[in-house]
């Protein structure tokens, strides 16, 4: 079984628990739990069995009122998955993840046909947009909620995909917009288009979780090693495979890498390949 | 051994026994459970619930109405205000009604009183589902009507006639109640107040508490 296919069967897998919580009328009860999700879900979705990590914090931080245990809960369980795996989470577990595979080959298709899509992840400022997520974590996540109010709840693309949307279809007529809808409605379509122009575009500049996954990378149990000195850098690894836009050939434990094995499989001289530390 | 496998070993055992020990000995299960998973998060989905206002008599599990409930139905209508710690549209909402009830409470107060509304009695509950005991918690979905699960919710009980019998009945609001201003949910709330008044009025001397 090729790396591909198994990376497939285990974001299905971890796609049916993350939506274990979808009750059937008479034949399945749902199963809501106190767990956080260690990848990017809304617990808003019908069909959630656990909490969004980021909703766990905000609460815990709302208000300058610190609830220590909503706050280290999510982070615990983030920084457990860290410390094992870095952020193959990211490409093996998350659900949004799965969306972004789907979408991925049209933004590689995109990016062959149409020069300037190409060029958008060859931007001289694009390594400093990967920055964005921190920051998208520590203002929108942590600081705002502090002083202001839910700026990241209320804007997130992934409550309004998984919320939102499936919401509003099963019970018509039973919600009405509130006052960030449509500024939601505005972030979820420029998500949209990102996901389909950059792959794994919301991976790589906004996703607050793999913010906090990243630095873990540095010292997480398992990690893509390459054997520079068999490597005849071709780039096949970095211009064709891997999906975050890495410099596989040079890279050393590298915070953006989601462990997705692309790389491994694609290095014609086979020198790629996942080691357990 | 590798430095960093052994760090990583000795990493995960210490947040392995400090999601044991908050699992375990301080409830986080039941916080993030009964906080987070359960509520529906009318923040994420951006999206208010469309308050119905009609009296109904089926609650919204179908089980019976709460014996507190029942019990002060004899002395005038009921007024609950649901709400949580953490919530936002219950924070725009809690001026309102306590400039409504002339009354003067904490978020985190679990209150009843029994307030004298345009010379009558309206029997006033604040509940927040953070700090209330088992019964008013259930009382929440026994009046969830559309089983939303948002907070905040504003319950109206009162009596109402029913093939034969005075039966309680009640309504609920949600939310900012769809209003933009606070005059304008400051009147929506009167107004389902004054309406459960009006129903009492009518009613109340067939009401039997049973």
């Amino acid at each position: 079984m090729n790396l591909r296919f198994k990376r497939l069967i285990s974001q299905f897998f971890f796609f049916f628990l993350t939506n274990l919580g979808l009750k059937i009328e008479n034949v399945f009860p749902g199963i809501k739990t106190g767990f956080c999700y260690p990848f990017f879900y809304c617990h808003a979705c019908p069909s959630a069995s656990a909490a969004c990590p980021l909703r766990a914090i905000e609460i815990g931080v709302y208000d300058g009122k610190w609830n220590w245990r909503l706050i280290l809960y999510p982070i615990l369980l983030i920084s457990f998955v860290g410390v094992i795996s870095g952020r193959a989470v990211c490409g093996w577990a998350c659900p949004i993840g799965l969306i972004q595979r789907v979408t991925g080959k049209v933004a590689k298709k995109l990016k062959k046909k149409y020069s300037l899509v190409g060029k958008i992840g060859q931007l001289r400022i694009e390594p400093y947009l990967r920055y964005l997520k921190y920051f998208i974590f520590i203002g929108l996540v942590i600081i705002t909620p502090i002083f202001i109010g839910f700026m990241f709840t209320d804007l997130c693309p992934i409550g309004y995909l998984v919320g939102t949307i499936p919401i509003s279809i099963l019970n018509p007529g039973s919600f009405s917009p509130n006052e960030f809808f449509f500024i939601a409605m505005g972030v979820f379509i420029l998500f949209i288009i990102l996901i389909f122009l950059v792959e794994r575009g919301w991976c790589r500049y906004f996703c607050p979780i793999g913010a906090m996954l990243a630095p873990f990378n540095k010292i997480s149990m398992y990690k893509v090693s390459v054997n520079k000195d068999e490597c005849i850098h071709c780039n096949i690894c970095s211009n064709e495979a891997c999906p975050m836009g890495i410099d596989v050939p040079n890279m050393d434990r590298d915070p953006e890498c989601i462990l997705c094995g692309k790389c491994v499989e694609a290095c014609p001289k086979k020198i790629i390949s996942f080691e357990r530390v | 051994m590798n430095k960093i496998f052994i760090t990583g070993i000795i990493v995960v055992s210490l947040i392995t026994i400090g999601i044991g020990d908050m699992i375990i000995e301080h409830d986080t299960w039941d916080l993030i459970h009964g906080t987070i998973v359960s509520t529906l998060c009318l923040s994420c989905i951006k999206l208010d619930p469309v308050s119905r206002l009609e009296f109904v008599f089926e609650t919204g599990t179908g089980e019976e109405h709460p014996e507190f409930v029942l019990e002060n139905l004899t002395t005038g209508i009921i007024f609950i205000e649901y709400r949580s710690d953490v919530c936002k549209a219950c924070d725009d909402m809690a001026p309102i009604i306590k400039e409504i009830f002339n009354l003067k409470f904490e978020k985190e107060d679990t209150l009843y009183k029994r307030v004298d509304y345009l010379d009558t009695i309206v029997n006033f509950y604040h509940i927040n589902l953070d700090h209330a005991t088992q019964i008013q918690k259930d009382s929440f979905s026994i009046y969830d009507k559309d089983q939303v699960g948002g907070v905040p919710m504003f319950v109206v009980i009162t009596v109402k006639y029913d093939r034969g019998i005075i039966k309680p009945c009640y309504t609920n609001a949600y939310g900012t109640l769809g209003k933009e201003t606070d005059a304008e949910r400051k009147e929506m709330v009167e107004g389902l107040i004054e309406d459960g008044l009006t129903l009492y009025e009518q009613n109340s001397e067939g009401y039997q508490y049973p």
